[in-house]
């Protein structure tokens, strides 16, 4: 092994650069992943930020490109379609600049700037494309680009449409009670003595006809003729109160419900819940009251009781729910404590928890850098409540997870949007965006929901959608380059928690780049090594693909401390894949044993007898029934039509069960001339009259004739 | 909302209903008429579907059939010559918490009724149509109908009936926005039961003809179609009816038909011998009227006010610009 070999051996496994060795720090090298290389500029880019946020609430938000394309294809045809296109193109880019530059508000506003620089240029029929495509647009609301602040404005917008909807209802129910409600004060009011008054009558009636009709007559008739049944003392206050208690609810909209700690949520939502179970309460009773199916002797006793302790998730479910955007950097222990109360108690809570950082010192102090566990165990934790909503996503992906998103905050429960937003600063130069999907793409953050309203088990509640190539340990892409020779060369790469980490600025000291005199084969790439376990081969060092901000390959180094980070990280991907039914252990032995069982598969013929279908006209097999006695009198029961013929006859012969068909009740109840009678009467002939039960009957040899067409 | 408490309360007190508490008084039809069958086959829906009495409205017109409200004990309007469809409509309009049924006669429905017919297919209102089709008119004793067989001898028909009959199901399948389609005879009961609970749980306008003999005034019409059961052809399909066992062995004529195939529906529709039974047509795609005039506004005396106010103003002359 020579020295350079040697000294990387030694970086490797020490972490320390030796004096003698060659080897480069990072820091300050400008080194990005190779993936990377091509996402310089990210403005060059057309992708899903920025994002416009629907302020007309049909849809959550709309990605500025996708709704570029979508104006585009509207209006971009026919000769000018050409020119339309380069207009509309160019003002997105106008447009994704100046918002990455900082510039905020409405797309209305960021569009008209865009417009008037666009126009100023020497380019005829700008603004003709332009106004095409702005009146194609059909979008207005505040413009959102990934950063610090989107998942935040994003969820806050997300929670404010199913607030609103959601208020309406709520409004809708309360005037479709009070208005119930009022309309039985006002119908006892109309038959009162008082509403039966010649004036009142008059005022109901209105000005037409006044003249033609004689209220005084009217209201003699009204008043000995009106039913004399009014509201008792207790119903009318009970209305009464039930009226005031819904017109003065404090839920929509007096009361605030974002926060921006969980304790202060928790703390509003203990001092409200009196109140809301109050309203809840005359809610009910006003239900029953409407509908006038409220009985004092049932009802009272049991909504005396009524309080808090009676509200569950279907009643917490009219009420707002409460918003709380926290930042993880503050959550403190009881911050904490309180979040957790509130996920695994059930309360109508929807907590945003942001991530800025990901990357944490490891807290057993051997001074290297770690995922912060707190990310993991939190959401963990949430799912193991079991009632609560998880979404956990970067915020590259926030605009694919829109529906997850809308899903969790339309869900009758507490939920919890935990999102990485790659705001941390600690990366030189990467913006939030790549940042995010870097955590995505090495699973240091993956993307996962569980919804428990989508069935009973983890299969129909888990899912990993949105995270690439789901089945991998981690996602391989080709990478093409131009080696030394100016040769056209590609390899797979995939990417790993050692490529995040090479982004942050805080884990150069995991890294070690080698000067390209000193490459040699004993470089293995990171997944390579990780599968490989602790006993990589002696001389094989693990190695990642970068460039430097001249895009010239790199090859970096990196220590074993890292590497047992990225072990981990791949362990605690590969028990959500797991949970997520990828590679899932169980299923996987459960298929291994019956395969074992059963040998292998063979072309066997159909190990069920084929479906029966009887082609048109053909017979279907006949059922075998076991028929009455011989003798007994009966009835096909099933074919009756209720067509009333025998038990007209005698209905203490034939009588109706529980379908009204007809059947047998007691045959000594009348004679066998009867029986036959309505053998013949009945239509459908489905009466079989038997024998006599009385061989004394008078004439019984002919009705034994007339009987035998129906035995 | 309701709290939890009230929705056990309101379980705890739920009153279960049998078959006669949907029983509304003594049928004046004559023994052995077919209305007997379908009064028995909905009474048994409502109690199985525990439908609440006060929240259910039977809509009829004028005949024989149109008795029939008379004898539920829920809410029943008993309405005018060929005009069912419309109040049917209008209660649905105004009270869409109601099941609405419907019962007609082939005079009331295809006659004189035939244009509100038409027009209640293609708005397509949730409710549940049956077409009780005797072919005769019996209430006024023995006039022919739209549906009476060609030839059929009556007090309006003496030298027997000019013209083919009408075919409803054909009508119905051929106007635009129909939904469902079945066919019914009441002399089989367990398939008329299912039949209509097929319809009632359809979302859209359930169209039922319920072939219907008439004992008094057509005594011999369906007498060979009752002795040979091959006339009588049951339509099977996973998507529509599954007869039992025992039906499937006394009606062994039988046809798989898929009810979403339209154009093999009109085809069978359009046979009368042997008599097609079971689900013709059903799309449960087509959107009901009611749902796309919903609004999300309810009509409160003042809503109206307000309205009427805001389209008087627009022709208001305002004194100012009639002077000027």
């Amino acid at each position: 092994m020579d020295a350079s070999r040697r000294a990387h051996v030694a970086f490797h496994l020490t972490g320390r650069r030796t004096g003698a060795t060659s080897l480069d720090a990072v820091e300050g090298s400008g080194l990005r992943p190779a993936l990377f290389a091509r996402y310089r500029d990210l403005n060059d880019l057309r992708y899903d930020f920025p994002l416009v946020l629907d302020a007309g609430g049909g849809t959550l938000a709309e990605s500025w490109s996708g709704a570029c394309d979508r104006v585009l294809k509207d209006i971009a045809r026919g000769e000018d379609g050409d020119r339309v296109s380069r207009h509309v193109l160019r003002l997105e880019r106008e447009v994704r600049t100046a918002v990455a530059s900082g510039a905020k508000g409405p797309l209305s506003a960021l569009w008209a700037r865009a417009a008037a620089r666009l126009s100023s240029e020497d380019e005829p029929l700008v603004a003709d494309s332009l106004n095409q495509a702005k009146t194609a647009l059909g979008i207005d609301g505040e413009v959102a680009d990934c950063d610090a602040d989107l998942p935040r404005h994003l969820l806050t917008h997300a929670w404010s449409l199913t607030q609103a909807r959601k208020a309406a209802a709520f409004r809708a129910d309360l005037d479709r009670l009070v208005r119930g409600l009022t309309d039985i004060l006002r119908a006892d009011v109309a038959h009162s003595a008082e509403g039966c008054r010649a004036d009142h009558l008059r005022a109901a009636v209105g000005g037409v006809d006044g003249d033609e009709i004689d209220f005084d007559a009217l209201a003699r008739v009204l008043t000995t003729a009106a039913p004399a049944a009014t509201l008792a003392p207790a119903r009318r206050r009970r209305i009464e109160g039930l009226i005031a208690a819904l017109q003065s609810q404090d839920f929509y909209p007096a009361y605030a419900f974002t926060f921006n700690r969980p304790t202060a949520a928790l703390a509003a939502y203990r001092g409200r819940l009196p109140k809301m179970a109050a309203l809840a309460k005359a809610v009910a009773v006003a239900e029953l009251e409407a509908q006038h199916s409220y009985r004092e002797d049932r009802h009272d006793a049991l909504f005396e009781h009524a309080g808090p302790d009676t509200l569950d998730p279907r009643d917490l479910g009219a009420f707002p729910d409460y918003f709380v955007s926290a930042n993880a950097r503050d959550l403190d222990p009881a911050e904490q404590a309180a979040l957790l109360e509130m996920l695994s108690s059930g309360l109508p809570v929807k907590v945003l928890l942001q991530w800025d950082d990901l990357l944490d010192e490891s807290p057993v102090g051997d001074g290297h850098l770690g995922l912060d566990p707190r990310c993991r165990q939190l959401a963990t934790m949430a799912m193991s409540a079991g009632d609560a909503y998880v979404v956990q996503a970067p915020s590259s992906l926030l605009y694919q997870m829109r529906e997850r998103l809308l899903g969790g905050m339309a869900y009758q429960g507490p939920a919890l949007f935990s999102v990485f937003s790659g705001a941390g600063g600690q990366t030189d130069g990467l913006s939030p965006y790549l940042c995010a999907a870097a955590a995505l793409e090495s699973r240091a953050f993956p993307a996962f929901a569980y919804d428990p309203s989508a069935g009973s088990d983890w299969a129909s509640r888990f899912s990993l959608d949105g995270n690439p190539q789901l089945d991998r340990d981690w996602p391989v892409q080709p990478f093409v380059y131009e080696d030394e020779r100016h040769q056209r060369a590609s390899e797979s790469v995939a990417f790993t928690l050692a490529d995040f980490v090479a982004c942050d600025r805080r884990g150069a000291r995991h890294f070690a780049r080698v000067p390209r005199a000193d490459w040699n084969g004993g470089f293995v790439s990171m997944d390579a090594a990780v599968l490989a376990g602790p006993g990589v081969a002696a001389g094989a060092v693990p190695a990642l693909l970068m460039v430097d901000s001249a895009l010239a390959l790199q090859r970096v180094i990196v220590d074993e401390r890292l590497l047992r980070e990225v072990r981990r990280c791949r362990e605690q991907w590969r028990s959500l894949q797991e949970l997520g039914g990828v590679h899932n252990s169980h299923a996987e032995r459960l298929v291994a044993r019956e395969r074992d069982r059963t040998g292998p598969p063979r072309e066997a013929p159909a190990q069920h007898a084929p479906a029966v279908v009887i082609p048109e006209g053909q017979s279907a097999p006949a059922e075998v029934t076991d028929g009455p006695a011989p003798g007994q009198p009966y009835i096909e029961t099933p074919r009756c039509s209720t067509c009333n013929e025998c038990t007209n006859l005698n209905p203490n012969m034939f009588a109706y069960n529980e379908n009204r068909q007809a059947y047998i009740k007691n045959p000594d109840a009348g004679t066998f001339a009867q029986m036959v009678e309505a053998a013949e009467s009945c239509q459908l002939s489905i009466i079989h009259p038997g024998a006599p039960r009385n061989p004394n009957e008078p004439g019984l040899e002919e009705l034994i004739a007339r009987a035998q067409p129906f035995q | 909302m309701t709290t939890a408490s009230t929705h056990c309360l309101l379980e705890m007190y739920e009153e279960r209903h049998e078959l006669e508490d949907y029983q509304g008084g003594v049928p004046r039809w004559c023994s052995g008429c077919g209305d007997n069958a379908i009064l028995t086959a909905v009474q048994r829906l409502c109690r199985d579907e525990q439908l609440k009495p006060e929240k259910t409205v039977f809509v009829s017109g004028i005949g024989c059939s149109s008795r029939f409200p008379h004898y539920m004990k829920t809410y029943g309007f008993h309405g005018i010559h060929g005009r069912a469809l419309p109040v049917a409509e209008g209660v649905r309009l105004a009270r869409p918490d109601l099941h609405v049924f419907v019962n007609t006669g082939d005079g009331d429905c295809c006659s004189i009724g035939a244009a509100h017919w038409i027009h209640a297919v293609r708005y397509n209102m949730n409710m549940t149509v049956f077409l009780h089709d005797n072919q005769i008119y019996g209430l006024t004793k023995m006039q022919a109908s739209p549906t009476s067989p060609k030839g059929l001898k009556s007090n309006t028909t003496p030298r027997g009936a000019y013209l083919d009959a009408l075919q409803p199901l054909t009508v119905t399948l051929g106007i635009q926005n129909v939904s469902f389609v079945a066919q019914a005879v009441d002399w089989i009961p367990e398939l008329l039961y299912d039949t209509v609970k097929a319809a009632f749980h359809h979302r859209g306008f359930s169209f039922v003809r319920i072939v219907q003999r008439c004992p008094e005034w057509l005594p011999k019409l369906f007498e060979p179609v009752l002795h040979d059961p091959l006339r009588v052809q049951l339509l099977h399909h996973e998507d529509g009816l599954q007869p039992s066992p025992g039906l499937r062995a006394v009606y062994k004529n039988q046809l798989l038909h898929d009810p979403s195939n339209l154009d093999r529906a009109r085809e069978i529709a359009s046979v009368a011998d042997p008599i097609p039974v079971g689900i013709l047509y059903r799309n449960p795609e087509v959107p009901c009227y009611e749902d796309l005039r919903r609004t999300e506004h309810i009509r409160t005396p003042e809503l109206i006010r307000a309205g009427l106010e805001a389209e008087f103003d627009r022709f208001t002359v305002w004194p100012q610009e009639a002077a000027g």
